[in-house]
């Protein structure tokens, strides 16, 4: 993985650009501005008396609003990966080599999520001064820097797999906000919908044991979960992962599809299938 | 070398290629001539493992194409006819990309890029970012790409195409030299005087199927002494059909709205006694003058059905 050539030569091109640079200086600017205001507003006045609660409170909200930035910052790097190479008609050569379109994959995949990781790992300090006022204890806060680190590279493999379904970037970027949008606005309102049912009417008994399941599938939930400011099983995040990768797992055929049709010629209802010109 | 049999590919009801049988030796230079959707792209990029065929099979250096793909990747240097680049690159560490891609050791690749580049006439541009290069640079710098791996096959499809005439001249002598290097290659273009002082074969493609091959000095002999007259001119067709079948000299005759093309084999006296004719059957003739000649077209149908077809 690591002698990926496709990682090498993304990193390089990334980085070289003002894209980079902005993006990670913007975002650190935003997210520091965040911290000082919530740690002003929530202890101002008694700097030296100790509120762990409200300390843990900051580290709420600020986990769950880098996860919702990066989780919708992430389609933005890898969505036109794929598509934007064949758009960019340089698709084909690649191909020519003997890299596995697993390769160009998990290339892309890697090197899509790096840049939303560096501004994971940019934001570790902040995270720090939480710990100064007391609160969250550093269990939590690995297991959340864990699973935010997950749900990028899941976020970013789904969109590069649209990426190489979709053919056209425009596609491939709609595909996967509408994924990044199942994942936060459609579960958060189902799931509580459900919640609501399941706590207003009696009949309603499986309601409240889906809402947590569909909860489940939400990245904002399952950072909650962990930091346990809701109340639900704690290994939920094991429903989440499992069912994404899934979701991968079943894009991964037809992106292999569009990358190279031979590959999946093993399978003996893809034989004759009518294959058209996807570079 | 390269060897098909049969080949075929379909995009849904359209034939793109049909029952292409073609063979390459090894080191020789195999043009590919044709107009646009005659067939070529599709069939460079079967040999190039990017399409599947639909029927037939292919064979580079004795690897299959569909089943063997990975092992034919490893023996061919493919230069599509409109390809991309990568920005913010430079041309070393672009063709340093593609070296990692074919697993070459760091030490082999740097040398070898070097000596590439330098080949190429880029060794001064070894640092200059690859979207600053002129489209000519960027053309060479492709056909230093597909020597990376030292691979003993390359398949170049159109590798002039879009090029200004000095770039044009470049190329031409990128592509002699690359004869000089004992590789088998096929190449395609849609002007047959491009390939004639490169190839040693030219196989000319019309609607999807292979219309003839024959060496380049064949081809010239054939179509040597010839030349195209188009005439315009208004009078009875019968009229028109009587007078040029009357000249022995008039080779070929092809109908076109308000005249005739003809391929006529007399001398410039011989020319003039023809139009002398016409004008006194009563054609109104307005435009009487020799056309550049295509010189695969006059092959075609001078030859049609005699030259060695395979």
């Amino acid at each position: 993985m690591i002698r990926n050539p496709l990682l090498h030569k993304e990193f390089r091109q990334r980085m070289r650009t003002n894209r980079a640079p902005v993006v990670i200086v913007g975002y650190l600017a935003s997210m520091s501005a965040l911290t000082f205001f919530l740690l002003y507003e929530n202890v101002q006045g008694q700097l030296l008396q100790f509120q762990p609660a409200r300390s843990e409170q900051v580290f709420f909200v600020l986990s769950l609003m880098q996860m919702a930035v990066v989780a919708f910052l992430t389609p933005a790097f890898a969505a036109g990966s794929i598509s934007g190479e064949r758009e960019r008609r340089t698709l084909a050569v690649l191909l020519t080599t003997p890299i596995s379109p697993l390769g160009i994959l998990v290339g892309k995949v890697l090197s899509s999520s790096a840049l939303l990781i560096l501004l994971l790992v940019v934001t570790l300090p902040l995270y720090s001064l939480v710990f100064l006022f007391g609160g969250a204890v550093p269990q939590e806060v690995v297991a959340v820097i864990a699973f935010q680190l997950f749900t990028i590279v899941i976020i970013a493999a789904i969109s590069v797999l649209w990426s190489s379904i979709a053919l056209r970037s425009g596609w491939s970027t709609v595909l996967a906000y509408a994924t990044v949008g199942w994942m936060v606005f459609v579960t958060g309102f189902v799931g509580y919908g459900l919640n609501f049912i399941a706590q207003h009417s009696p009949v309603a008994y499986f309601a409240g044991r889906w809402a947590e399941r569909v909860l489940s599938l939400n990245p904002l939930w399952i950072e909650a979960v962990l930091e346990k400011a809701v109340r639900a099983d704690p290994h939920d995040w094991v429903w989440f992962a499992v069912f994404y990768s899934a979701v991968c797992l079943v894009l991964l055929g037809p992106a292999v599809w569009r990358l190279r049709p031979q590959a999946l010629y093993w399978l003996p209802w893809l034989v004759r299938a009518e294959e058209k010109h996807y570079q | 070398m390269i060897d098909t049999h049969n080949l075929s590919k379909r995009y849904g009801r359209v034939v793109a290629v049909r029952d292409l049988n073609l063979s390459v030796r090894r080191g020789t230079v195999f043009g590919m001539v044709g107009e646009n959707g005659a067939g070529k792209t599709t069939t460079l990029s079967m040999l190039a493992t990017l399409t599947t065929p639909s029927s037939g099979k292919a064979y580079i250096n004795g690897y299959e194409v569909t089943r063997q793909a990975q092992e034919v990747r490893r023996c061919i240097g493919y230069m599509p006819d409109s390809f991309g680049v990568y920005d913010d690159l430079s041309a070393e560490e672009y063709l340093l990309f593609y070296a990692d891609c074919y697993g070459l050791p760091r030490d082999v690749a740097v040398r070898r890029c070097r000596e590439l580049l330098a080949w190429v006439n880029l060794g001064d541009k070894r640092t200059a970012y690859v979207n600053d290069l002129s489209r000519g640079m960027q053309q060479r710098l492709e056909i230093a790409r597909c020597l990376m791996h030292d691979p003993p096959v390359l398949i170049l499809d159109e590798p002039s195409s879009g090029l200004d005439p000095r770039s044009r001249i470049e190329m031409r002598g990128v592509l002699r030299q690359l004869r000089s290097l004992g590789k088998t290659i096929l190449i395609s273009s849609h002007i047959l005087y491009e390939l004639s002082e490169i190839a040693d074969e030219i196989g000319i493609l019309r609607g999807g199927e292979l219309a003839a091959v024959a060496s380049v000095g064949v081809m010239l002999q054939h179509a040597s002494g010839f030349r195209t007259i188009g005439i315009a001119g208004r009078g009875p067709l019968t009229v028109w059909e009587r007078v040029l079948r009357d000249d022995p000299q008039v080779v070929d005759v092809r109908f076109l709205g308000e005249g005739v093309e003809v391929v006529y084999r007399g001398s410039l006296d011989d020319q003039a006694r023809l139009l002398r004719a016409l004008l006194e059957a009563g054609i109104a003739v307005y435009q009487f003058s020799e056309r550049p000649t295509d010189i695969e077209q006059l092959f075609l149908r001078l030859t049609e059905r005699t030259v060695e077809e395979r």
